[in-house]
C-alpha cells in the first residue's frame, strides 16, 4: 500500500488575514474581504468589488522578509509571505535538511507588475528599471523566486490549470509523494489582482457589480480576489521518523474535464460528480463521513447550478452541510485551491463549519441551500473541497482528520 | 507521436526532407493544413498556437491508432502569447470597456488542454505544466506517474509560439544573437545569445510496448540551477549507458559550459544536437525527444539535416537526451530501443 500523505504546515495570506490566524478570526467574525480596489489601476476601481490584501508591496516585501528590490511582483511576494508562513509552522528552518519538492501554481504569473510596464518594455525608445520585470510575466518566475529564496532545488514545478491549479498542485505534490520520488512536498498557489483578470471576466460578463451570492437565486457572478497558500505535505514514514506534528491527512483526491465548453461546466455538472466521487471512494470514507463540502461556489450563473446538481446526484438527499467562503476571500483563482484546502483543514481542527456570507434565497434549480450562519462544535472529520475551472478542469480533493 | 516544427516534420518522412534554415534568428514553424483536423467555424477563432497544439495532439493519436481517449498532460511555458498580447492591447486601446472575451480565454495556459478533451470527449485527467524549460519535462514525468497509478495511455505533450513583439522583449535581455546568423552555423557561431523557435510535439505514452512503439524511456533527471560538480555528478550516471547523445547545444556562450560538461563525461560519444532544427524555446527538448525517438526506432539519422555528421555506432540501442534552458532548467532523458 502506497503512502498516506499527511498535512504538516499550512500559511496563507488573503483579503482576510496576512496569516492563518487572521483568516481564521475573520472567518469566525464573519467579516468578508470584499471591498474596493486601492492598488489596480483600471476604470472599475469603484465599480467593481474585489478582495484584495490589505498590504502594499512594500509592507509585503518586509513580510516577506527580502529586502525591496526590483523584479518582485507583487505575485511573489505573496507566494513568499505564505511559504514563510507554512514553513516555519512546519517546523522547517532550513528545506536542505530532508528532500523537498516544491509544486506552485498560478494562472497569469507576474502580470499584475507587466500589465503596468509592457508598453514600456515593447517600445525601443524606452528604458529605464521596468526592464528589471521584462522576465516576469510567465508563472515560473514567482516559482524560481521563492524557491531561490527558501532553496527548493529539489524538483520544482508550476501547474496552470485556471480555478482548480492549487488543488492540482496538491494533487501532484502527493502523488509524488505516494510513488516514493520525495518524501516532502511544498504545494499551493499565488495570485494577484491584476487589470488582465479583472477585464477578462469582466468581458465575458461573469462579475457582479455587488458583493458575491454564491448559491444564491439572484447571484450575477464572481468578485475577483487574491491571496497565496502553501501546504506542507510529508509522506507518513517521514513525518513519523520526523516527528511532524500531523495537522491532517491528504485522503483522496481526484482531477477530471468537463470536455464540454472552453468555458462553462456541463449543466448536470458530469465533471464535478467525477470528481467528488473518485476522490472520496480513493479516500475510503463513504459518503455519510462527510460532513462538509467546501464548495467551488464562484456565483456565476453556470458553475453553481453545475456543482449544486452534481452534489445532488452523488449525495441525493442527504447533500453535507456545504458553503462557498468565496464571499469571504473572492475568487483567487490559482490559489483559491490551496486557501479552500486549508479553511477545511481549520474546520476539522477547530470543529467550525462557515458560513456562505450573502446567501437569501434558494436556487430554483436545487433543493439544497448552504450554511448560512458560523456554526461551532461541529464534530468535522472529512471535508470535500472543489475547485472547478475554464478549459474543463476539475478537481476535488479530500481532506481528512488526523487519527493516528 | 506527431510535431509541427520549423522542419517539414508534420506531413512526410523526416529521413527525406530537406534541412530548413533561417538567416532571421526566429525560426517558424511550418504550418500544415488544419482544415482536415479542425472545423473551419472553430478554426477562424483560434490563433496560432492553438492551432498548432490542437493539430499535433490529433494527429498524434490518429497515429497511435488509439480510440479511447485517456490522460491529457501538456507542458508550455508562454501559452498563448498572441492572445496575451492581444489583450492587453485592447484593454488599454478600448479603455477597458466592449472586450472581447475570446483573447482572454485563449491566453489561459490550459487552453489547448481544453480544447483536446473537448474534441476528444475526454473526461480523464487533465493538467498543464507551466514551467519554463521544465514545462514538458514536468509534464512527462506526471504522465508517468499515471502510467504507473494505472493509466493505459496518456497523450503528453508541448507547445510553444514566438511572436515578433515576444523576441523583441527577450533580446532586450540577450536571448537572441545581436548578430544574423545562418541557423545551419548556430553551433559554430560561439556568442552569446542563441536563435529563437517554436513548435508543438505530441506523444502517447503506454505501460506496456506496442508493435508501434518508438522507444522506451529508462532514465529521467531534472535538475534546477545544478553546480558544475553536481551536474557531471548526475550526468556520469547515464555514462556507460548511451552510444549516442542528442543535446541541446545551441551556440549560446553564455551557457556553453554546461555542454563542455557533457562532452567531458562522454568523451568519443557521438553527438548530434537539435536546435539548428528548431530553434530555442522553453519547450524545445520535446521536439530533441520526439527527434532522438525517430532515431533509435528508425535506426537512422535524418542525414540531410546533418551537414556534417559524426560516425554513427552500427547499432543505436540507448540514445542519452540532455537539454538545459538557459542554464537553469537541466533535463536528461535516456531513451532505450524496443526490441
Amino acid at each position: 500500500m502506497s503512502e498516506r500523505v499527511f498535512i504538516t504546515g499550512i500559511g496563507m495570506i488573503t483579503a482576510i488575514g496576512d496569516n492563518v490566524a487572521g483568516n481564521l478570526q475573520n472567518l469566525r467574525l464573519q467579516r468578508s474581504g470584499l471591498g474596493y480596489s486601492s492598488y489596480i489601476d483600471t476604470i472599475y476601481k469603484s465599480v467593481l468589488p474585489v478582495a484584495e490584501v490589505k498590504q502594499d508591496n512594500a509592507s509585503l516585501f518586509a513580510m516577506a522578509g527580502i529586502p525591496e528590490t526590483g523584479g518582485y511582483t507583487r505575485t511573489t511576494l505573496l507566494g513568499m509571505v505564505a511559504m514563510r508562513e507554512a514553513l516555519q509552522h512546519a517546523g522547517i528552518t532550513d528545506v536542505q535538511s530532508a528532500p523537498t519538492g516544491f509544486v506552485n501554481a498560478s494562472t497569469v504569473g507576474g502580470m499584475c507588475d507587466t500589465e503596468k510596464w509592457y508598453f514600456d518594455i515593447i517600445n525601443p525608445e524606452k528604458e529605464g528599471d521596468f526592464i528589471q520585470y521584462i522576465d516576469t510575466l510567465d508563472c515560473a518566475d514567482c516559482t524560481q523566486r521563492i524557491a531561490d529564496i527558501v532553496g527548493f532545488s529539489e524538483h520544482i514545478a508550476t501547474i496552470s490549470t485556471a480555478c482548480s491549479s492549487s488543488a492540482n498542485a496538491l494533487m501532484f505534490g502527493a502523488r509524488m509523494i505516494k510513488q516514493g520520488l520525495l518524501p516532502r512536498m511544498v504545494c499551493g498557489g499565488t495570485e494577484a489582482l491584476t487589470r488582465f483578470t479583472l477585464n477578462g471576466f469582466n468581458s465575458l460578463k461573469n462579475i457582479d457589480k455587488q458583493f458575491c451570492r454564491p448559491f444564491d437565486q439572484q447571484r450575477t457572478g464572481l468578485n475577483l480576489g487574491e491571496g497565496a497558500a502553501y501546504l506542507v505535505l510529508e509522506g507518513e514514514t517521514f513525518a513519523r521518523a520526523n516527528n511532524s506534528r500531523i495537522l491532517g491527512e491528504l485522503s483522496g483526491y481526484c482531477n477530471t474535464n468537463e470536455a464540454f465548453h472552453p468555458t462553462s461546466p456541463s449543466p448536470d455538472g458530469d465533471g464535478a460528480y467525477e470528481a467528488m466521487k473518485t476522490a472520496l471512494a480513493m479516500s475510503g470514507r463513504t459518503l455519510d463521513e462527510v460532513q462538509y463540502i467546501n464548495v467551488h461556489g464562484t456565483a456565476t450563473l453556470n458553475n453553481d447550478v453545475s456543482e449544486g446538481k452534481a452534489l445532488e446526484r452523488l449525495f441525493g438527499t442527504e447533500v453535507p452541510l456545504f458553503s462557498s467562503t468565496k464571499p469571504f476571500t473572492g475568487h483567487t483563482l490559482a490559489a483559491a485551491g490551496a486557501i479552500e484546502a486549508i479553511y477545511s483543514l481549520l474546520a476539522i481542527q477547530h470543529n467550525l463549519v462557515f458560513p456562505n456570507l450573502h446567501f437569501s434565497e434558494r436556487m430554483e434549480e436545487l433543493s439544497i441551500t448552504p450554511v448560512t450562519e458560523l456554526m461551532e462544535g461541529q464534530s468535522v472529520n472529512n471535508v470535500i473541497s472543489n475547485s472547478f475551472g475554464f478549459g474543463g478542469n476539475n478537481a476535488s480533493l479530500v481532506i481528512s482528520k488526523y487519527e493516528g | 507521436m506527431a510535431a509541427i516544427s520549423p522542419q517539414d516534420t508534420f506531413d512526410g518522412n523526416i529521413f527525406s526532407a530537406p534541412l530548413v534554415h533561417t538567416n532571421s534568428n526566429r525560426f517558424s514553424c511550418v504550418e500544415p493544413d488544419y482544415k482536415p483536423f479542425i472545423p473551419a467555424n472553430s478554426l477562424r477563432r483560434m490563433t496560432r498556437v492553438l492551432k498548432i497544439g490542437l493539430t499535433t495532439a490529433l494527429k498524434c493519436i490518429q497515429e497511435s491508432g488509439i480510440t479511447t481517449p485517456g490522460p491529457i498532460v501538456t507542458g508550455t511555458g508562454k501559452g498563448s502569447l498572441q492572445d496575451t498580447e492581444r489583450f492587453i492591447r485592447e484593454i488599454v486601446q478600448y479603455e477597458e470597456t466592449a472586450l472581447n472575451p475570446t483573447p482572454f480565454i485563449q491566453s489561459t495556459y490550459n487552453s489547448v488542454n481544453g480544447l483536446i478533451a473537448l474534441q476528444q470527449k475526454c473526461t480523464a485527467y487533465n493538467n498543464t505544466f507551466v514551467h519554463r524549460g521544465f514545462s514538458f519535462e514536468n509534464a512527462l514525468l506526471d504522465s508517468m506517474l499515471l502510467i504507473q497509478e494505472g493509466a493505459a495511455h496518456t497523450l503528453t505533450g508541448a507547445f510553444e509560439e514566438i511572436t515578433a513583439e515576444h523576441f523583441y522583449i527577450k533580446s532586450r535581455i540577450g536571448c537572441w544573437k545581436q548578430e544574423p546568423v545562418d541557423s545551419r552555423e548556430l553551433y559554430t557561431h560561439l556568442s552569446p545569445g542563441t536563435i529563437a523557435g517554436e513548435g508543438a510535439v505530441f506523444f502517447t505514452l503506454t505501460g506496456t510496448p506496442t508493435p508501434q512503439s518508438y522507444a522506451a524511456i529508462s532514465g529521467f533527471r531534472m535538475l534546477y540551477k545544478p553546480t558544475t560538480d553536481k551536474l557531471a555528478a548526475a550526468l556520469q550516471a547515464f555514462a556507460p549507458e548511451a552510444d549516442l547523445i542528442i543535446t541541446g547545444c545551441n551556440g549560446d556562450s553564455n551557457h556553453a559550459h554546461f555542454y563542455e560538461t557533457l562532452d567531458r563525461s562522454f568523451p568519443g560519444i557521438p553527438q548530434l544536437p537539435f536546435k539548428h532544427l528548431c530553434g530555442e524555446y522553453d519547450t524545445a527538448g520535446a521536439f530533441g525527444l520526439w527527434l532522438a525517438a525517430h532515431i533509435i526506432k528508425d535506426q537512422q539519422v535524418p542525414q540531410q539535416w546533418y551537414p556534417t555528421l559524426p560516425p554513427l555506432p552500427a547499432g543505436i540501442n540507448k540514445v542519452l537526451f540532455y537539454n538545459h534552458f538557459y542554464g537553469e532548467q537541466h533535463v536528461m532523458i535516456l531513451l532505450e530501443r524496443v526490441s
